[in-house]
């Protein structure tokens, strides 16, 4: 009997657990140094010293910075419809409390990583991004946020708080969230409550603009 | 937010005089796309929703105007009601929606029972307890850019739903991990910002009469550092612990603690009050004998503030005390405090029982000192309106004669109020608008009109007499905070 016949052979889903976590140890050393030294000046090399991991594993997961930061994106979206999804008190909530629920959350999600994403804003712009608005990866993600936010509105027009949404509703939420996203960033009041009230009064001034329809 | 409608109905379902229709169609049109058009947050937003407010609801009046001409008397009676009622709504909806010092003047104005319609005053008096919330969504996450940690990390249980409102906050009950029950109190985000907005333009728009005297620059500037102070919850629990220490004395008053680990600038968490507002505390049609024991005692707190402490718990709308059956009173919300300077109150304790002739040497002396401005002399005017306002209101009211003063004065009666209401008015109209006088009138009013609520009878010049007294052992200053 060989010495490896003793070893429980791992299984599939111990793998998986595993390669997750090398994942995440991979994502969470790129914000880390992504806040602290910016995204341009991080190196992959860096990247992986700092996860313990193989330059060359950093590369197996994500082929590029980029493609760590569009993860980071999706985990953000996912937290938040997840989060928005399992409040029972916001089952009840009118839309625009649905709504922004839904901002404030990926606001704090984000918060940690405040410098990376005014860094991620900027790389977005660069023609051939994958963070850029006519990269596919990046429209698969913001579909999916879209969709959610379709969602909110199809319930608030079965519950008759508001008539009728025409198909641009969520793509004008979607301008609407970037928007958003750049006063926070600019935003240097204490607790950023510029940005709370901002939000909290422009959603609803969009609410009652949709009702009005 | 209530938005209006542009019906041209009478109504009785007929058609209107087409003049008074189109009078009132324009004011509400040009006022409803103002509205409609522009947002709170910004100050030309704020400013042109303003000017929207004054176009609606000029408008409403400039239709029922024309339309008097056109009414029989029971017509036109029911139209006035009507038209005040709806201006009063429009008004009481827009000043919720934009907050700060505007909702501050609103409830204000609340307290002028004289000078504002029936109507319009029972849309007002909603001003003070039933301010739009935020919903619960943006209070938590206001806590938490606040304090650093979520509600549920802090308490054993916290209410989303706030059970009382307040012109810059909203308050919600917890119950602390040591079971002890608190209010939370957690102020709307940007306040501030909207505060200095306000500011500006009131500034500008009241040019004409800041130019005329009527309402001096020092008068604005004071009333924009106590409101914008107003946003500090620290300064607000400083108060707190100020009055928790300086009215131990009263023992019928409570004043909440503050819980200071969980309160920031923007949080204040404190114990709760008992009690109920002036509302709820009528409507169970309380004794004489206990209506003339909270008034009694209302106007002891009043004047041992002032004549002992001070310093004053300005903010004197009935929202701001709570009432028990037994007779005990709770303060609440301590944003506004002033403190008077030892010199001005030394003046009022002098002239508050003065029993000699108003034209005497001495009491021109006292009148100089409390009310001239160091350096300038009053106009003859200003000595008209204050020996004026001496003569019918305070002797009346304060008889300064021990004898006359065994009877209690009888608060019910509504001409002692028009008498305060008027005079207080003439004085504004002859420019004696000192920063003291101003919060010292506000409070004032708001006191009187809660006694003529509550129509107690009360033996006014009994306590102050027994506080001055009080206040000749004490040394007013060393209770200062």
């Amino acid at each position: 009997m060989s010495r490896t016949s003793h070893r429980t052979p791992p299984t599939g889903s111990r793998r998986a657990l595993k390669k997750e976590t090398t994942k995440s140890r991979i994502v969470a050393a790129a914000l880390a140094l992504f806040q602290v030294k910016g995204f341009d000046a991080t190196t992959t090399k860096a990247i992986a010293r700092k996860a313990r991991v193989a330059e060359g594993t950093v590369f197996n997961y994500f082929p590029t910075k980029e493609d760590i930061a569009l993860h980071f994106m999706e985990q953000e979206v996912e937290h938040a419809m997840a989060t928005v999804r399992a409040d029972v008190r916001l089952r009840k909530a009118p839309i625009e409390e649905k709504l922004f629920a839904l901002v404030q959350t990926q606001l704090e999600f984000l918060a940690p990583h405040e410098r990376f994403i005014g860094a991620a804003f900027v790389q977005a712009l660069r023609p051939g991004s994958k963070l850029g608005l006519f990269s596919p990866s990046a429209q698969e993600l913001q579909f999916h946020y879209l969709a959610f936010v379709q969602e909110l509105v199809d319930e608030a027009i079965r519950r008759g708080e508001l008539s009728a949404a025409g198909w641009w509703t969520p793509h004008v939420f979607w301008i609407y969230y970037l928007g958003i996203l750049l006063y926070w960033l600019h935003d240097t009041s204490p607790g950023k409550q510029q940005t709370l009230a901002f939000l909290d009064r422009s959603l609803s001034i969009g609410v009652a603009v949709l009702r009005q329809r | 937010m209530r938005r209006m409608s542009v019906n041209t109905k009478s109504p009785n379902g007929g058609a209107r005089p087409l003049t008074s229709a189109a009078a009132g169609l324009t004011g509400k049109v040009v006022g409803s796309m103002l509205q409609r058009l522009f947002p709170t947050t910004s100050a030309t937003g704020r400013a042109l929703r303003l000017a929207g407010l004054t176009a609606g609801v000029t408008g409403s009046y400039a239709g029922y105007t024309l339309q008097r001409l056109f009414l029989g008397v029971e017509g036109r009676d029911r139209k006035r009601r009507s038209t005040h009622a709806k201006a009063g709504r429009q008004i009481r909806d827009e000043l919720q929606l934009l907050r700060g010092p505007v909702m501050k003047l609103g409830q204000a104005l609340s307290l002028h029972t004289d000078l504002v319609p029936e109507e319009v005053l029972a849309e007002l008096t909603k001003l003070q307890m039933e301010a739009p919330g935020m919903h619960p969504s943006l209070a938590l996450a206001q806590f938490k850019a606040s304090l650093g940690r979520s509600p549920e990390e802090v308490f054993t249980r916290f209410d989303a739903e706030p059970f009382a409102a307040a012109s810059l906050g909203q308050v919600h009950r917890a119950v602390m991990r040591d079971g002890t029950c608190a209010a939370v109190k957690i102020q709307y985000p940007g306040i501030r910002a909207a505060i200095e907005n306000d500011f500006r333009l009131v500034r500008n728009l009241s040019l004409p009469v800041q130019a005329s005297g009527h309402l001096p620059k020092l008068v604005l500037d004071e009333m924009e550092s106590q409101i914008v102070a107003e946003t500090d919850y620290v300064r607000e629990a400083d108060h707190i612990e100020f009055f928790h220490a300086g009215l131990k004395p009263l023992d019928f008053v409570v004043v909440p603690e503050v819980y200071r680990d969980w309160s920031t600038d923007r949080i204040l968490t404190m114990s709760v009050v008992p009690g109920q507002h002036l509302d709820a505390f009528l409507a169970k049609h309380p004794s004489q004998r206990l209506r003339d024991l909270v008034g009694s005692r209302l106007l002891e707190l009043f004047n041992f503030q002032v004549l002992i402490l001070e310093t004053l718990h300005a903010d004197p709308h009935w929202g701001n005390y709570l009432f028990n059956d037994d007779g005990t009173i709770g303060l609440i919300d301590f944003g506004c405090v002033k403190r008077f300077g030892s010199a001005f109150v030394g003046w009022l304790r002098k002239g508050v029982l003065y029993p000699g002739r108003f034209d005497s040497p001495q009491f021109k002396q006292i009148v100089q000192k409390q009310f001239g401005s160091p350096g300038e002399r009053l106009t003859p005017g200003a000595w008209r309106v204050i020996t004026d306002f001496s003569e019918r209101f305070y002797r009346k009211v304060y008889p300064p004669d021990p004898k006359e003063a065994e009877r209690p004065f009888d608060f019910s009666d509504p001409g002692f109020l028009r008498d305060f209401l008027r005079a207080a008015g003439k004085l504004t109209r002859a420019k004696v608008s000192i920063p003291e006088y101003v919060f010292l009138t506000r409070a004032e009013m708001g006191l009187y009109t809660t006694l003529h609520r509550l129509k107690a009878r009360v033996h006014t010049s009994a306590i102050v007499r027994r506080l001055l007294t009080a206040s000749r052992k004490e040394d007013g200053s060393s209770r200062r905070p």
